[in-house]
């Protein structure tokens, strides 16, 4: 495709979204994130859902965690935004309202055009797994944050 | 892909039509699309009816996956399906992906309603709650905790009962081990507050056996305590020493005015007299008759009583309760004062020390002083560290200055006055005198226990003389030493009667008797060897009791150690440690102490008291 020669050719954004949907819906990928619109009538297609599944042998293990994940305008261009549905105990994820610190996630912080929503998913399940956040103690499975 | 775009974009039921036109599969029935199921470890795929819900959807898998439904978690564009919706709902068509994670039996679930599940799922949620009220009780518990915070935190202090008594004893040696411990205590707000509930105050004193004897016999004393601005004035006082130094002070200048008034002077002493004879009779079971129990007038026998420990509360004696002894006494805590903070002007240290000078010889007029002397004999170490005062010091220094002062608080006295021929012999002597005891050779000799033993011996010698063949006895000197000795010592050893006022009640009568009472021993060492400067205060005859005194050595050790604390306070104006010690470094080193830093820090530490510099070296406290 086009938009992922990633060679200088700029997909515009609709496609690019377009694109993830059906890579989204089609469940590209280990299994392990799910992410789709989170309004099928939203034409600008902004707005997402994403799923993680909690990884093994973490404390996350076995949680499926919801997020919001939002493309700007610019996006691919520039980096998108992710905020946890559920609530989570995890570096980087701000404990209030479950907002994703860009600073915190390396794909965040250093955007490239190449990377997507599933990209962006999958760095978050690895941080789970990550030494300092596998042991963390979580909240009860369920909890959402208020926001 | 742009039909694939289009068909996956916004879930326009594009296949609606196509379903409802020609489902070849399923006539009249919706089209079975395939859908995966993936799971993190498996992919299998499904053939599902396209409107079937997604708990059918869950049937299929659960008998595939071998799991329950209800531990079937399928997750599409991520969105987790419910039960209730179908997958056209979600746009599952065919040939898409959902995702499926499968509860384990021990993860809480809240939906999972299987008995395994169930018995997994409540004792992880029961385990939470359970959790979470232990938490919940445990900081709950502080607050209960906090609630006796009172005598848990008095156990924190040390003390391990809550007995009234014993909690007296307990906090008296704790303020004897620790003179810094007793500053904190007093600057505590709580103690603060105890302090400043007169009723209250009153309550403890009267609760006090020791103060119970002492009202029976002065009933000034009940006088005082009942009074509840004297109460009043006294919580205030014991409660903010700041307060106290300013209000001896501002006592101190009164006095020094009223000094001046021709007679008046006289009338103070008077006061005096009246007032602190009894009570000097009334606290002597307490305090060994403690003069200044009485100079310090009204509630002196509460010198007993230590207000700054918070649990026994007596108020101080309040020295300024009734006006002129109030003055008087106020004066003798203003000299303590002057001299302890050092930052008064040497007029005022002067107008006090004169009072000083005046009640402690109108204490030594009394037979209280006896048994103080008897209790000085014992405990040399009193004066000792009485001399070692800052204050007493500064006394001194201003009484060599004002060599006329010196005359003419000794000639005021009422001793003297009862004897004009010891006034001429104490006049001549009182500039050398005044000299002599800003030697610190003097005050070395003074400190030093052994010589203050000896003194007394001296003195009981002449006064045994003096009784037995009085032509002998060339003047009552020895007896003025003996008495001074004994003031100076009395209003410090009986400290524990009563308990921790100790910290207190020195404090107040320290400050004039310590000029006074290093003359007393100096008296028959003047007379004898012409080394210690001669008595410069006349005390009663020298007809002194030989009532022993239960002197214990927390006392003086506590005593000791407020004094010190108190001198602290101020800017000391000692001479070289190292020359006010030098004896006592001497005799360190003689007794093997051969570290002389070591040596010099624990003497200035016990401010010259050797016994108690020796157990510091040792490395043990003073009990």
């Amino acid at each position: 495709m086009a938009a992922t020669t990633g060679s200088g050719v700029k997909v515009p954004r609709n496609f690019r979204l377009l694109e993830e949907l059906e890579e989204g819906q089609k469940g590209v990928g280990d299994g392990t994130v799910s992410w789709g619109l989170e309004d099928d009538e939203d034409m600008t297609l902004t707005r997402w859902t994403g799923m993680i599944i909690g990884p093994p042998r973490t404390i996350y293990e076995n949680r499926i965690y919801s997020l919001k994940i939002e493309c700007g305008p610019k996006y691919p261009e520039g980096p998108l935004f992710v905020r946890f549905v559920t609530k989570i105990n995890m570096n980087g994820v701000n404990s209030s309202n479950g907002v994703v610190d860009p600073r915190a996630i390396s794909v965040l912080a250093k955007w490239q055009n190449s990377y997507s929503i599933k990209v962006v998913l999958q760095e978050v399940r690895r941080l789970m797994m990550s030494k300092e956040n596998m042991k963390l103690p979580q909240p009860p499975e369920g909890q959402c944050y208020s926001n | 892909m742009a039909e694939n775009g289009e068909s996956s974009g916004p879930p326009r039921p594009s296949r609606g039509p196509a379903a409802a036109q020609g489902p070849a599969s399923a006539p009249a029935e919706p089209k079975i699309i395939k859908v995966t199921v993936k799971t993190p470890k498996e992919k299998e795929e499904f053939a599902v009816p396209e409107n079937s819900s997604v708990q059918q959807f869950k049937e299929a898998i659960s008998k595939r996956f071998k799991s329950q439904t209800d531990q079937l978690v399928l997750i599409f564009a991520g969105k987790i399906l419910k039960d209730q919706d179908t997958l056209i709902q979600h746009g599952i068509h065919d040939g898409l992906t959902v995702h499926l994670v499968i509860k384990s039996q021990n993860r809480p679930q809240g939906q999972s309603a299987q008995p395994s599940n169930a018995a997994g799922t409540n004792t992880t949620s029961a385990s939470t709650p359970r959790s979470n009220s232990t938490s919940i009780s445990t900081n709950s518990n502080p607050f209960g905790l906090g609630s006796l915070g009172g005598l848990a935190g008095l156990s924190s202090l040390g003390l391990s009962s809550t007995n009234f008594s014993e909690l007296q004893n307990q906090m008296q040696q704790q303020l004897l081990s620790s003179p810094e411990m007793m500053i904190q205590i007093m600057e505590n707000p709580f103690v603060q507050s105890m302090l400043s509930n007169p009723d209250l105050m009153r309550q403890l004193i009267m609760a006090n056996p020791q103060m119970q004897q002492l009202i029976q016999r002065n009933p000034e004393i009940s006088h005082l305590l009942n009074n509840p601005d004297i109460m009043r004035q006294t919580l205030e006082i014991a409660r903010n020493p700041a307060m106290m130094q300013e209000m001896m002070r501002n006592q101190d200048l009164a006095l020094s005015n009223l000094e001046s008034i021709p007679g008046g002077y006289n009338a103070l002493r008077r006061m005096y007299t009246d007032i602190q004879e009894p009570m000097l009779n009334a606290a002597q079971e307490q305090f060994g008759g403690n003069p200044f129990a009485s100079v310090g007038s009204s509630s002196t026998s509460g010198e007993g009583t230590q207000p700054s420990r918070t649990e026994n509360r007596d108020p101080l004696p309040n020295p300024w309760a009734p006006p002129p002894a109030t003055q008087s006494s106020a004066t003798t805590s203003t000299t303590t004062s002057s001299g302890s903070g050092s930052g008064s002007s040497s007029s005022s240290a002067t107008g006090s020390t004169v009072a000083a000078a005046n009640y402690v010889a109108s204490i030594f007029s009394t037979p209280g002083m006896q048994s103080l002397l008897q209790q000085i004999t014992e405990n040399p170490q009193l004066i000792q560290n009485m001399l070692s005062a800052p204050y007493m010091r500064s006394m001194m220094q201003s009484l060599s200055q004002n060599p006329d002062l010196a005359a003419q608080m000794m000639l005021n006295s009422p001793v003297f006055t009862a004897n004009p021929q010891l006034q001429e012999q104490m006049r001549p002597q009182l500039p050398a005198f005044l000299q002599q005891m800003q030697n610190p050779d003097t005050l070395s000799a003074m400190s030093n226990p052994r010589a203050m033993q000896a003194l007394m011996q001296i003195q009981q010698g002449l006064q045994t003389l003096a009784t037995e063949a009085p032509g002998l006895i060339p003047s009552f000197t020895p007896g003025v030493g003996v008495g001074v000795l004994g003031t100076a010592i009395g209003p410090v050893g009986p400290v524990t009667p009563i308990g921790p006022i100790g910290p207190i009640v020195p404090f107040t009568p320290i400050g004039p008797i310590g000029p006074i009472g290093p003359t007393g021993p100096a008296g028959p060492g003047s007379t004898g060897s012409g080394g210690p400067p001669g008595p410069t205060v006349s005390s009663s005859t020298p007809s002194e009791t030989t009532s022993p005194t239960s002197e214990s050595g927390p006392n003086q050790q506590f005593i000791q150690q407020m004094v010190q604390a108190l001198a602290g306070a101020s800017p000391p104006q000692l001479p070289n440690p190292e020359v006010r010690f030098q004896q006592q470094l001497e005799q360190l080193n003689a007794m093997g102490f051969l570290n002389r830093e070591a040596n010099l820090q624990a003497l200035i530490a016990t401010g010259g008291d050797i016994n108690a510099a020796i157990e510091r070296l040792l490395g043990s406290q003073p009990s």
